[in-house]
């Protein structure tokens, strides 16, 4: 058995030879369908688990406590928290949380798009009117100085944090920004320290500071539109949750706040990408398709091509079988030439790729390509070979 | 000797458009171990399509042949692929040698179909094969690179390889010089008097008719008596 693949391969391998321009462009076609679905397969990865790192950046066992309806609920109008609802939270809810025992950090955000400016220089950054508690929530630790302390954030006092990104920005060297004063929204802060790198937009650009700090000219109603809950171990999300829910029922309606866990939110996101990666790969497949349509075509001119080939096969003993097989050997190993190229290629240009936008391809990937093309050269191939296992010995062998 | 191939009856009709054209018909005939036939006649007598009967690639479309007493109408396309790889061997007039191989790999190609072992070597064989009909020397040339004669030998190395025990001619001297139509010939009746080959030969010329030991006249698909 071996030993006839062998053959049949070695054969095929003969014609390629004879053929080469033949050979290139026909697996030129597969090539192009298996590198647009790889890629596209690569992307869609690549973004899923840029966002996965996001998320779990945030901690594993904790809870968002939004305004409106939140992510669960579904539907258009849950996005933009607070819009429809019109309700923000307080320091009474925040008072409130913090009596739940499964729940060890109750951080509320005050979030705000501001400039800051420092000896001239202006650049957008992000306000978190929030507690020392954020940081170990976020798993944030200071790259120089020090972190927000307890007694700054109840003293309010004008000590900020700064996000590693707006600091570069700010300062030619970060490291020397330390106890220096910028101005924000007409108030002088003074920086005691600069956070680590996240890789998030947000993040990298905030200005930490006290909640009570902003209740000044910044957050004059003193609300909040989030408030994350950080939990005491993963058993207790589902009681968590649950008694969170509970304390805000007794001021808000049902629908006017949402109670998220990561988890959910990220199988929410993870379902979006699912479907816009399943439209996205059938749309590569229709190049694969047509690639498979082309090796379809060149095996039915390769099949009249070697009619005679055909009947002298079978005058010397080939059976039916033997022919088809040999048909399919040649339109398989053209399509898998191609795949295994255009798999080639995708991982090049992922390489190249890969430093400036999150993609990746995974054995899955390889799988597929390997599967699909070799399917792809059955299938396509399968109809002209039995053309030609089919074709009467004699009417093969008179053929000219 | 018994035979072993016996027709009965054989007829074999060909479609051409709404017409049904009998190319052999009621033909009955025996062929014995090492027997040299001629079977003669004009073009389109019908005797290419008897010769494909025997052959094996052909079926009949009513009547039986029995090869060794086995009715071949029972067997299956494996089953017949594999007595037309051992069974028997063709030479046809335009050589039917596969261009893109080599001569070496063409006479090989038989030995490729055999389904389980074989119980030869099949190279010796071929080197064996080569010298004997002597274009040993041009094993490694594509048949588009070699005279006409060279061709037909390697075509007649190919037909032995698998050591059959018949082999049939179809016009084997067709397409070429008479000289050279003539070593043909000394080689194929050489192979059945040596090596007890059955031959069955296929012509329209009377001077390869000739030499033939026993003759069947082929008319308008039936056998006659009488040449022409």
């Amino acid at each position: 058995m071996g030993n006839e693949l062998n053959d049949l391969i070695k054969a095929a391998y003969s014609d390629f030879k004879r053929n080469k321009v033949r050979t290139a462009l026909t697996s030129l076609g597969i090539m192009i369908g298996v590198l647009s679905v790889v890629m596209l397969i690569a992307l869609g990865l690549g973004l899923k688990n840029y966002i996965r790192e996001q998320f779990e950046n945030l901690g594993t066992n904790l809870l968002v406590v939004l305004a409106g309806s939140g992510f669960s609920g579904g539907g258009a109008q849950s996005f933009g928290p607070g819009l429809v609802s019109g309700i923000r939270f307080d320091e009474k809810d925040v008072t409130k949380l913090k009596r739940i025992s499964e729940i060890d950090y109750v951080v509320p955000v005050f979030f705000k798009s501001s400039v800051a400016s420092y000896n001239g220089k202006k650049e957008t950054g992000f306000i978190f009117g929030t507690t020392e508690e954020i940081f170990s929530l976020l798993n944030l630790k200071a790259q120089s100085g020090s972190l927000l302390s307890k007694s700054d954030i109840q003293s309010a006092s004008k000590d900020v944090v700064l996000g590693a990104s707006i600091a570069g920005k700010l300062f030619e060297d970060p490291s020397a920004a330390e106890s220096k004063i910028i101005r924000l929204e007409n108030q002088r802060f003074r920086i005691i320290g600069i956070a680590q790198k996240k890789g998030d937009n947000e993040m990298d650009n905030a200005i930490f500071m006290s909640y009570k700090t902003t209740f000044g000219s910044l957050n004059p109603d003193k609300e909040f539109f989030t408030i994350y809950l950080g939990v005491s171990s993963k058993e207790n999300i589902p009681i968590a949750k649950k008694k969170a829910e509970q304390a805000l029922l007794e001021r808000y309606d049902e629908d006017q706040f949402s109670v998220t866990e990561q988890a959910e939110i990220l199988s929410t996101v993870n379902q979006i990408f699912s479907v816009i990666n399943a439209v996205l790969v059938s749309i590569g497949s229709i190049s694969l398709l047509v690639g498979g349509i082309g090796i379809m075509n060149i095996m039915y001119a390769t099949v009249t091509e070697r009619t005679k080939e055909v009947g002298i096969r079978r005058a010397i003993g080939a059976t039916q079988k033997d022919i088809l097989l040999q048909f399919l050997t040649e339109s398989v190993l053209l399509s898998l030439f191609g795949g295994l190229m255009g798999l080639l290629l995708a991982s090049i240009i992922v390489l190249i790729v890969r430093a400036f936008f999150p993609v990746a391809i995974n054995l899955f990937s390889v799988l597929i390509t390997i599967i699909v093309s070799s399917s792809i050269g059955i299938f396509f191939g399968v109809f002209p070979a039995r053309r030609a296992a089919k074709l009467p010995p004699i009417e093969a062998i008179r053929y000219e | 000797m018994s035979s072993m191939i016996r027709l009965r009856n054989v007829c074999k009709n060909y479609q051409l458009g709404e017409e049904i054209v009998p190319a052999v018909c009621e033909v009955n005939l025996d062929i014995k171990e090492k027997e040299y036939i001629g079977i003669l006649g004009s073009s389109g007598s019908g005797k290419s399509t008897l010769m494909y009967l025997i052959g094996l690639l052909e079926t009949p479309s009513s009547g039986k042949i029995y090869l060794d007493g086995k009715d071949i109408s029972k067997l299956s396309d494996s089953q017949l692929s594999d007595l037309r790889n051992h069974y028997i061997g063709f030479v046809f007039q335009s050589f039917n040698l596969i261009n893109r191989y080599t001569v070496w790999e063409n006479v090989l190609l038989p030995t490729k179909y055999v389904k389980g072992r074989l119980d030869f070597d099949p190279e010796k064989r071929a080197e064996e094969l080569l010298k004997e009909t002597g274009i040993y020397e041009r094993r490694n040339f594509f048949p588009n690179k070699i005279s006409g004669g060279q061709q037909q030998r390697a075509a007649i190395a190919r037909a032995l390889i698998m050591n059959p025990k018949i082999v049939l001619a179809d016009e084997p001297t067709g397409n070429l010089d008479s000289k050279t139509g003539d070593e043909i010939l000394n080689l194929l009746e050489k192979l059945n008097k040596d090596m007890g080959v059955t031959l069955v030969l296929v012509t329209h010329e009377p001077n390869v008719a000739e030499r033939t030991r026993r003759k069947i006249f082929l008319k308008d698909g039936k056998v006659t008596q009488k040449y022409l």
